[in-house]
Formats: C-alpha cells, sequence, structure tokens
C-alpha cells in the first residue's frame, strides 16, 4: 500500500464533520501555518515540488509567487471544482468524503495568498456537494477556524460556494473569473494573466481542489517530505478517477511510482479489466489527452514499463505518449469502437466550446460529423485526411486552450488507430452490427507512428 | 404564479449578494438564476428573467445571454421530473445508449420531449463528473447511478408515487 495523504481518513465514520475530523488531527495545519510567515509558507509549498491538479502540471509555489500585491487593492483564492473533463470525478469524492480537508487547505492558502475572501466555483450539477461543502464551512467557522481574527492571529478569512450552471469551459479559469462575475463563460486573452488582473479586475489564483487539499500534509510536514514521496517532478501522491470496462472503478490514490500495469490489474487499484476481456486502449488523463493503445500504454516507444506519472505518461511526446492531464483514466476493453468513442468526444467539445474564435467554433462541428459519418460507414477515405487537417487547424489557433483539448483526442485516434477507422469506410454495412474489435492493438510495438 | 420571491427567498438573494464586493452584484446572477428556476416551475420565462435583473440592478440582456449560455437554465417549460442521462464516453461504453433507449421507449417520449401529463422530460447531457458510476442520470439535485432497466422502472415509479 503506498502512502495515502488525501483519503487517509475519507473512509472514517464521520468524518464529514467537524469533531471527527479534528480529532483525526484535522487543522493542525491552519494552527501551524498561520504562526509562520506567509512567504515560509510558499517557500514549504515550492519546497513540495506539488504541481498543479487541475491538469496542466504547473508548479504551485511558483504560481503563488506570481500574485501581484498592489498595495490596498484585494487578492483572491478561486478553488476550481468545475471538475467537467469527461473520465474526471475525484475532486468530487474528497469534497463529498472529505470536505474539511478542502476547507483547511484553502484557509492555509488564503493565509499564504493574503486573500481574506475566497471562493469555490463548483460545477452546478454538484448540487448536493454545496450543501456538504457549505455545512463544512460554517462548522469550521463556529469553531474559529473562518472569519474574522483567526485563531487570534489578526488574519480574516471567508469563503463561499459559487454555483455554476452547466459549462465545461468554465473549469477554464479565465472563462470562470468571467462566470464568477455573472457573465457568460467566455475564455479571456492572457496576458494579463489572473495572478495580475482576475476576479474583478483584482490579482487572482486559481487553483485545483486536489492541489489545495495537498497543502494540508505539505504544512503538516514540511515540503521535503512531500518531495521524498513520487519519483523526479512527480512529488506527493495522486488522484486517479479510473472508469470503463475495469473491475473496480472509482478514485485511488497513487503514489507515483507504480506501473500503469500494477494500476490496471492488481486488486488495490482498478481490479483487472471486467469480464475477462482484453486490454485495447486507454486515455490516460481526462478525455482531451491522447487515447494510446495498449501496446503504447503499458509500455512507453523504448520498451520501458510505463509508470502513474507526469513524466512517463509523456514520454514519447504526442507520438506514442499522452499525458497525465487530470488523472481521469479511461480504459476501453477489446469490444469498444474507437471511432465511436472519439465521436463522443468530438460532439462533447462541440457542445462546450463558447464559439469565440472561429477555428474553435466551426471545427469542432466539421469534426463530430465527420466522425458520426465515418461511425456510421458513410464517409469516404479522404474523410480521415480531412479530419486529420482540421484538428491541425484548430490547434494552437485559438484563444483558450479548448481548442487543442478538442484537436488532440482526434489526432490521436487518427494517429494510433487509423486502421479502424479505414475499415469503417471500407466495410459501411458490417461496421453498423459488428466492431473491428482488438485488432493489433496490444501486440508488440510494430507500427510505424504517424506524427 | 406572482412574480415576487418570498421574503424568505428575498433575504437568500440579499445573503448571496454580500458575498461579492460591494457594486459587483452582478456576480450573484448564476445563484440568483438558480433560486428562480427553483421557485417558478423549473423554467426562466422571460418575465422572471426581467425580475431578477431588477433585483440584481442589472440590464435584461445581461441576464438573457447568461440564462442562454448555461445548459443547466431551462428557456422553455420542462415537465416536473427531469432525466439527464449522461452519453459522453465513458458513459456510452458502459452501455448509456440502452438506458436512453430505454427511457424513450417506457415514456414514449424521444430526447427533448415531456410527457403529455407533463410528469418527465427526456433529456440527454454531456459528462456529469461520474464517469465511474455509469451509466447515471441527474434528477433533480442529486444522482441515480449504476443504472439499469431495473432501476429506471423504479425511479419512474417513484415519481409518480410522489404526484399522487
Ligand atoms: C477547457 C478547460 C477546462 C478546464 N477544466 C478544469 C476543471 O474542471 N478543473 C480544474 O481544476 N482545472 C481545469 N482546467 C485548468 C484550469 O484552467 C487551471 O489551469 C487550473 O484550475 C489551475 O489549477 P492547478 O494549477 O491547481 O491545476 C481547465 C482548462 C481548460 C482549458
Ligand atoms: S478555443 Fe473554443 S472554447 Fe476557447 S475561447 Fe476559443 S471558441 Fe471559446
Ligand atoms: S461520461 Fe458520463 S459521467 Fe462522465
Amino acid at each position: 500500500m503506498g502512502v495515502k495523504l488525501l483519503l487517509e481518513k475519507a473512509h472514517v465514520v464521520g468524518i464529514r464533520t467537524y469533531e471527527v475530523y479534528r480529532r483525526e488531527g484535522g487543522y493542525r495545519s491552519v494552527e501551524k501555518a498561520l504562526k509562520m510567515a506567509t512567504t515560509y509558507v510558499v517557500e514549504e509549498v515550492k519546497k513540495s515540488g506539488l504541481r498543479g491538479r487541475g491538469g496542466a502540471g504547473f508548479p504551485t509555489g511558483l504560481k503563488w509567487n506570481f500574485i501581484a500585491k498592489t498595495e490596498g487593492v484585494p487578492r483572491h483564492l478561486v478553488v476550481n471544482a468545475d471538475e467537467s473533463e469527461p473520465g474526471t470525478f475525484k475532486d468530487r469524492y474528497l469534497m463529498e468524503f472529505i470536505p474539511h480537508i478542502l476547507i483547511e487547505g484553502m484557509i492555509v492558502s488564503s493565509y499564504a495568498l493574503g486573500s481574506n475572501v475566497s471562493y469555490i466555483y463548483i460545477r452546478g450539477e454538484y448540487a448536493w456537494i454545496v450543501d456538504i461543502l457549505e455545512q463544512a464551512i460554517a462548522e469550521a467557522k463556529l469553531n474559529g477556524f473562518l472569519g474574522k481574527n483567526i485563531l487570534g492571529t489578526g488574519f480574516d478569512c471567508e469563503i463561499y460556494v459559487h454555483r455554476g450552471a452547466g459549462a465545461y469551459i468554465c473549469g477554464e479559469e479565465t472563462a470562470l473569473i468571467e462566470s464568477l462575475e455573472g457573465k457568460r463563460g467566455n475564455p479571456r486573452i492572457k496576458p494579463p494573466f489572473p495572478a495580475v488582473k482576475g476576479v474583478w479586475g483584482r490579482p487572482t489564483v486559481v487553483n485545483n481542489v486536489e492541489t489545495i487539499a495537498a497543502i494540508v500534509s505539505i504544512i503538516n510536514n514540511g515540503g521535503d517530505e512531500y518531495a521524498k514521496i513520487g519519483i523526479g517532478k512527480s512529488t506527493g501522491t495522486k488522484l486517479m478517477s479510473a472508469c470503463g470496462n475495469i473491475n473496480k472503478p472509482g478514485v485511488y490514490e497513487i503514489d507515483m511510482t507504480i506501473s500503469v500495469e500494477e494500476f490496471i490489474y492488481s486488486d488495490e487499484y482498478c481490479g483487472g479489466m471486467a469480464n475477462g476481456k482484453k486490454l485495447k486502449a486507454c486515455i490516460p488523463g481526462g478525455s482531451s489527452v491522447p487515447i494510446l493503445p495498449a501496446n503504447l500504454l503499458l509500455t512507453t516507444a523504448k520498451g520501458e514499463k510505463r509508470l502513474m506519472n507526469y513524466e512517463s505518461l509523456s514520454d514519447g511526446g504526442f507520438t506514442t505518449g499522452s499525458m497525465m492531464g487530470s488523472g481521469g483514466f479511461i480504459i476501453l476493453n477489446e469490444d469498444q469502437c474507437v471511432v465511436k468513442h472519439t465521436y463522443t468526444l468530438a460532439r462533447f467539445y462541440r457542445h462546450e466550446s463558447c464559439g469565440q474564435c472561429s477555428p474553435c467554433r466551426e471545427g469542432t462541428g466539421w469534426m463530430e460529423k465527420i466522425l458520426l459519418n465515418i461511425e456510421n460507414g458513410k464517409a469516404k477515405l479522404s474523410d480521415i485526411d480531412l479530419l486529420w487537417d482540421i484538428q491541425r487547424k484548430i490547434e494552437g489557433n485559438t484563444i483558450c486552450p479548448l481548442g487543442d483539448a478538442a484537436a488532440w483526442p482526434v489526432a490521436a485516434a487518427i494517429r494510433h488507430f487509423r486502421d479502424e477507422f479505414e475499415w469503417h469506410v471500407k466495410n459501411p454495412e458490417a461496421c453498423l452490427t459488428s466492431n473491428y474489435g482488438l485488432a493489433h492493438y496490444a501486440d508488440p510495438i510494430h507500427i510505424p507512428v504517424l506524427t | 404564479m406572482s412574480l415576487h420571491f418570498s421574503k424568505k427567498i428575498l433575504d437568500k438573494v440579499s445573503e448571496i449578494i454580500n458575498r461579492y464586493p460591494e457594486g459587483k452584484q452582478k456576480s450573484a446572477l448564476l445563484p440568483v438564476l438558480h433560486l428562480a428556476q427553483e421557485e417558478f416551475g423549473g423554467w426562466l420565462d422571460i418575465p422572471v428573467m426581467d425580475y431578477v435583473a431588477s433585483l440584481l440592478k442589472i440590464e435584461p440582456i445581461e441576464v438573457y445571454e447568461v440564462a442562454s449560455f448555461y445548459s443547466m437554465y431551462n428557456l422553455s417549460p420542462v415537465g416536473k421530473h427531469m432525466f439527464e442521462v449522461c452519453q459522453t464516453g465513458p458513459c456510452m461504453i458502459n452501455g448509456s445508449d440502452n438506458i436512453i433507449a430505454y427511457i424513450k421507449e417506457k415514456l414514449n417520449i424521444s430526447v427533448g420531449e415531456t410527457t403529455a401529463d407533463g410528469m418527465f422530460t427526456l433529456k440527454t447531457v454531456e459528462c456529469l463528473g461520474a464517469c465511474g458510476y455509469a451509466p447515471l442520470m441527474q434528477l433533480g439535485k442529486h444522482y441515480k447511478e449504476h443504472l439499469t432497466k431495473e432501476k429506471v422502472d423504479a425511479i419512474i415509479e417513484e415519481c409518480r408515487a410522489k404526484a399522487n
């Protein structure tokens, strides 16, 4: 069993309540941090090597350092609980089972950043979790950890939950800020970055739920101790949400030294493939990251065992690798059709595009249409090239990364599963009633990879 | 239906406005629209949106453009119970297509329609952030997970029983 920093106490009976959480050692990090200088807290976070858990993996300490400290201008911490990337459901788990860890992490982080009013932006569909969080906030306040003059240190802090209303794009930090201001979730052009001009024009740090929860153990045990867990630049523990054709879908806290194979097949985690089926493909970090065939998932192109961490999952770049992303691990068995799965993702991105940039607005619509045609045996071979062309024209040509996020899954599906696409075109009748199956996707790597 | 929030809801609205800096009451728009939708029959009619605009001292257009952007706001009437079934990849590979087909058959409506008695609306939605518990739907404030035909039957019965 690897170390657990976030979920260790998640199943203690009553841990949702302040009493039990406190009895189990909760809120110690607040007592400790509020005695330190704020710069020292930031220093600990830097030492920990913690990287943002929202998807981009940006070093948290560095991000905190960027926050502008203009005299007389309030600053804000905003926690990103929008969690809408297909395959990702880890933040929900954390908030639902152990809400106080987020509140505790937020108090410490608010102190470090100088935020006296901090917000949790939560996706609108998680309506019942709003109640859980508000209950935890009320309890923390009742016990002197929120409100005015916390623990007699002179630090004031309030936390409010702000409920979104159904829009994946509001997970993008500048769209989230617009939404918090009561507007449509249209991403802003950067710069200026939120750290300089964020919500209401004030310096703002947006961090993921899991990132902020990780601050608790960093302060309790020290940044150096945190950095000892894991490997290389993948320090600490990571929450993975696993779904698809496995025996035990769910949320797992991993030490980032384990292999992908162990994660899928061991009883401690996914428990192997459901119904004894074979592994065909996997999207290891949420729908936006490249899908990999079984062979490239388990081993890198160099023939090394692939591990569950930032570096190893991206080994080989987009040619033969993928990304850790948000930790949404989607597993497809031999009965699944990669074309159909990719089609549902293209539909998702078309639905979620805010429409500001033409390559994204138009491109996502075209990709959806073409993929549906291929899936239904109504396409020509040249449509596969057209699809490839469209995704290339989106990537890098938009205001926010949603465009890239829509392009990458399509690119990777064609790159690695081109013969499955061609099979649909060449077998327009058969593809409606049967599927291409496992084919050679689990064979030792021999296919030339398109770049 | 009188177009006014009760005193209780109005207090809640002021409490929400106070979460944001002075003069930034527009920030309360999303939460207040949720309240309005709950209070006024499950959808946002133009007079409802105008009322929200007046409460927050913003222009009606600022409310319309927001209400039309977010998928959880309904701009036309919906049934008493809305089945919002997730259809994105991870749910699809766990059989969401079959669940949607079953609900259509059982309620005799297509996606986007409401039953004649105004009881049920069927809607397909994109990832609900619960992919490990697929297939699933959102029903009001909660999720109904690991759906099977039997579970769907039970949910429909439960909703009908509540109405009686
Ligand atoms: C389209 C899009 C959707 C995103 N959705 C989320 C999300 O749901 N949750 C999240 O934490 N970050 C999301 N992000 C990343 C955020 O923009 C931001 O980088 C992150 O919240 C920063 O927090 P971190 O540094 O703690 O990871 C999204 C980014 C994009 C482009
Ligand atoms: S890339 Fe897409 S989602 Fe992002 S700003 Fe442009 S149109 Fe909107
Ligand atoms: S795909 Fe259905 S909940 Fe995520």
